[in-house]
C-alpha cells in the first residue's frame, strides 16, 4: 500500500485544511488532530500528516520528504518552489496588499521604503512598475512599520482588514489574490500517481459541492 | 585551521567511502552499457565560450553557468552542460563522419542554483549519450531502450520513464493563436499541472467543455488510455502528427512488454526552446527529484554550422547513486570494502619487495602503520 505523506501549514490554514481532508475521507480523530505530535497517521494508515511552518511546507515537498502539501499562494509566490500545483482549494481566501497610514503623503520623488515579511513578492511588484524600493524585512507585525514611520507603506496579507483599520492604515493596492493549493513533488505525482490521483479526485469533487 | 580555509562553497561537497565506490560502480555499470551499444566515449573541455553554451542551452539556462573572462577579453564559462560540446563536436570535429554518431560522456557540470531549492548542488556528475544524425522511431527508441537496461542493470524496479513531445503543446498553442506571453503563461499553467487556473486560462480561447477537457488531460499521466482521450480532445494536425510518433513508441514499448516501465505524460513542457520532439523524464522511487531525462533536439546543431536531427539523455550520477546507496542490500553493485593483506616490518627492502609479489599475485594489501616500519 502506497502511503502519502502530507505536510500542512500550522496556523491560520491548519483548522481548514484538517477540515478539508476530513471531507476528503481521511480518518481524523479529534484525538489525532489536537494532539501536539508533529506528525500523525490517519486511521487507515494511508495517509500521514505532517505539521510545519507555512514557509516550510514547499521546501518538505520540494525534497520529497512529504509528496504533498497544502499552502497558501503567498508562500508560493515568495518562494517560487519548482512544485506541481494541481488544485487551487477554496480556503483560506485573503489578499496581498500594499497599505499605508491613512495621511501618508503620497509616494515622493527619490526612493520608497517598503516593510514587508514577503521580500520577493514586494520587489517583484514595484519592479514591474519601474519604482525603485528600499526593503525593510520584517518577521512580524509589519503595520507598525508604517504607523511608526519606520517604512512609507507595507506589502502584507488581508484576510479581514482589521488589523489594518484598527491600525489606522488603508488598502492601496491589491498584488494578488490568495487561497491555499494543493502543491506536490514532482517525483511523487509519477511515482504515486494512484494515490495523488485519488487525493486530488476526492478535492475537487469536494469543491464542486461547495460550489453548487 | 581558519574558516576561510575549513569552510567549503555553498553547493560543492566531497565524497569519499561507500559513497564514491557507488559512484564508480554506477558509472562503470553505465559505460559498460554505452559500450554494449556501441557508443564512443567523448571527453569535452571543461571551460569553454559563454556564447557557445548561451546558443546551446538558451539564455535562461546558460544564464546560471559560473563565467570567467579570458585574456582577450572574452566571456568563458565552466561547462554548464555537456550536449552544448557535444553537438559543437559533431558539427566540427566530426563533421565528415558517416552518420548517425553514437556519443557518451561522464563529466561534472557546474551551475549556480538558488540555495533554497532542493537542487543544490553546484557540481553535479552528468552520464549521457546521443545519437546524432538519425531522424526516426527506432534512433528515439534506441535511447529509450539504453535507459531501461541501465534502470534494469542498476535493479531499480520502481523506476519510471515518462514520455511527452513537445509538438502536441506546439500544436496547440498554435492553434489557438497564442501571443509569446500568452504561450509562456500556458506552459507554465502546463508545467506546474495548474489545472484551476488553466481551464480559466483556456475558457477564453475555446469551448468550455474542450477547456476543461483539457485541463483534466494535461493533468494526467497514463498508459495508451491517454493517447485516445487526447485524439479525441486535441484534433489540431500538427499535435495530431506527435501523437502518432507517440503511439508507435508506445507500441514497440507494448511489444517488448516493457509498459510498466513507461508513463505518458502530456503535461512535460519544461524545455520547450530547446526539445523538438520526444521528451522524456527519469524518476526513481527514493528520490525526490528526477535522476535524469533528454529528448529530441533536431534544432541544436543547426547552430554550429551543419543542421541536423539528434536525440539524447542524460542521468545525474548522484542522485541516482544517492537511491542506491539508501538501499541497504546494496543491489549486488559493488564490493564492500574487502579486508586487505597488512605488510610491515622487515625494513623498507624486504617490505617493497613482498608488496610487489603480493600485488602481482593479485592480492589487496595495505602498508602498515609507520612505526611498525623499521
Amino acid at each position: 500500500m502506497t502511503q502519502l505523506t502530507i505536510a500542512i501549514a500550522k496556523g491560520r490554514l491548519q483548522a481548514e485544511t484538517l477540515d478539508l481532508l476530513s471531507l476528503a475521507g481521511l480518518g481524523l480523530s479529534s484525538e489525532t488532530v489536537s494532539s501536539r505530535r508533529l506528525a500523525v497517521e490517519d486511521e487507515s494508515g494511508r495517509y500521514r500528516l505532517i505539521f510545519v511552518k507555512p514557509a516550510d511546507v514547499p521546501v518538505y515537498v520540494e525534497h520529497g520528504i512529504a509528496d504533498c502539501g497544502i499552502v497558501g499562494r503567498d508562500v508560493l509566490l515568495e518562494s517560487e518552489p519548482d512544485l506541481l500545483q494541481p488544485l487551487s482549494l477554496n480556503i483560506g481566501a485573503c489578499r496581498i496588499v500594499v497599505a499605508a497610514t491613512q495621511n501618508s503623503p503620497p509616494s515622493q520623488v527619490g526612493i520608497l521604503r517598503v516593510a514587508t515579511k514577503y521580500p520577493r513578492i514586494a520587489a517583484r511588484y514595484f519592479g514591474s512598475r519601474g519604482v525603485a524600493i528600499e526593503l525593510i524585512q520584517l518577521s512580524g507585525s509589519v503595520e507598525l512599520a508604517s504607523v511608526l514611520g519606520l517604512a512609507d507603506c507595507i506589502v502584507d496579507l488581508v484576510e479581514t482588514g482589521n488589523t489594518l483599520r484598527e491600525n489606522g492604515l488603508k488598502i492601496i493596492e491589491v498584488i494578488a489574490q490568495s487561497t491555499a493549493r494543493l502543491v506536490v513533488n514532482r517525483a511523487s505525482y509519477q511515482l504515486k500517481v494512484d494515490a495523488v490521483g485519488q487525493l486530488v479526485q476526492s478535492f475537487e469533487q469536494i469543491m464542486e459541492v461547495s460550489v453548487e | 585551521m581558519s574558516e576561510t580555509l575549513s569552510r567549503i562553497p555553498a553547493g560543492m561537497r566531497y565524497y569519499s567511502g561507500s559513497e564514491a565506490r557507488f559512484r564508480r560502480a554506477t558509472e562503470n555499470v553505465m559505460i559498460s552499457i554505452f559500450d554494449g551499444w556501441s557508443y564512443e566515449e567523448i571527453t569535452t573541455p571543461t571551460i569553454d565560450y559563454y556564447s557557445l553554451f548561451e546558443h546551446g542551452m538558451g539564455h535562461a539556462q546558460a544564464h546560471h553557468a559560473f563565467r570567467l573572462s579570458d585574456t582577450d577579453g572574452r566571456m568563458l564559462a565552466v561547462r554548464p552542460d555537456v550536449t552544448s560540446l557535444v553537438a559543437r563536436a559533431a558539427a566540427t570535429l566530426f563533421a565528415e563522419r558517416e552518420r548517425p554518431l553514437r556519443l557518451c560522456y561522464v563529466a561534472p557540470i557546474f551551475r549556480q542554483q538558488p540555495q533554497s531549492h532542493a537542487e543544490w548542488k553546484r557540481e553535479s556528475m552528468h552520464i549521457g549519450g546521443e545519437l546524432i544524425g538519425a531522424n526516426s522511431d527506432a534512433a528515439d527508441m534506441e535511447i529509450l531502450i539504453i535507459i531501461c537496461e541501465v534502470l534494469e542493470r542498476l535493479n531499480l524496479d520502481r523506476a519510471l520513464i515518462t514520455l511527452n513531445d513537445v509538438e502536441v503543446f506546439n500544436g496547440i498553442a498554435e492553434q489557438l493563436q497564442l501571443r509569446a506571453d500568452a504561450r509562456d503563461e500556458m506552459r507554465e499553467l502546463v508545467d506546474t499541472r495548474n489545472a484551476s487556473d488553466l481551464e480559466r486560462f483556456l475558457a477564453s480561447y475555446t469551448s468550455a467543455a474542450d477547456a476543461k477537457g483539457l485541463a483534466h488531460l494535461i493533468r494526467l499521466s497514463g498508459k495508451r488510455n491517454i493517447l485516445t482521450e487526447a485524439r479525441r480532445l486535441i484534433t489540431n494536425p500538427r499535435s495530431g502528427l506527435a501523437l502518432d510518433r507517440l503511439e508507435r513508441l508506445w507500441s514497440v514499448i507494448e511489444t517488448l512488454q516493457l509498459p510498466n516501465r513507461f508513463e505518458i505524460d502530456l503535461g512535460d513542457v519544461s524545455r520547450l526552446d530547446y526539445y523538438t520532439g520526444l521528451t522524456f523524464k527519469i524518476y526513481v522511487s527514493g528520490a525526490g527529484t528526477r535522476v535524469g531525462g533528454g529528448g529530441r533536439y533536431d534544432g541544436l546543431t543547426a547552430s554550429f554550422g551543419k543542421s541536423e536531427p539528434a536525440v539524447g539523455f542524460v542521468f545525474e550520477l548522484d542522485t541516482l547513486t544517492e537511491v542506491l546507496r539508501q538501499r541497504s542490500d546494496g543491489s549486488g553493485l559493488i564490493d564492500q570494502a574487502t579486508s586487505a593483506k597488512k605488510l610491515t616490518g622487515h625494513g623498507m627492502h624486504d617490505l617493497f619487495a613482498a608488496a610487489r609479489n603480493s600485488r602481482a599475485a593479485g592480492e589487496r594489501i595495505v602498508i602498515g602503520p609507520r612505526d611498525e616500519v623499521q
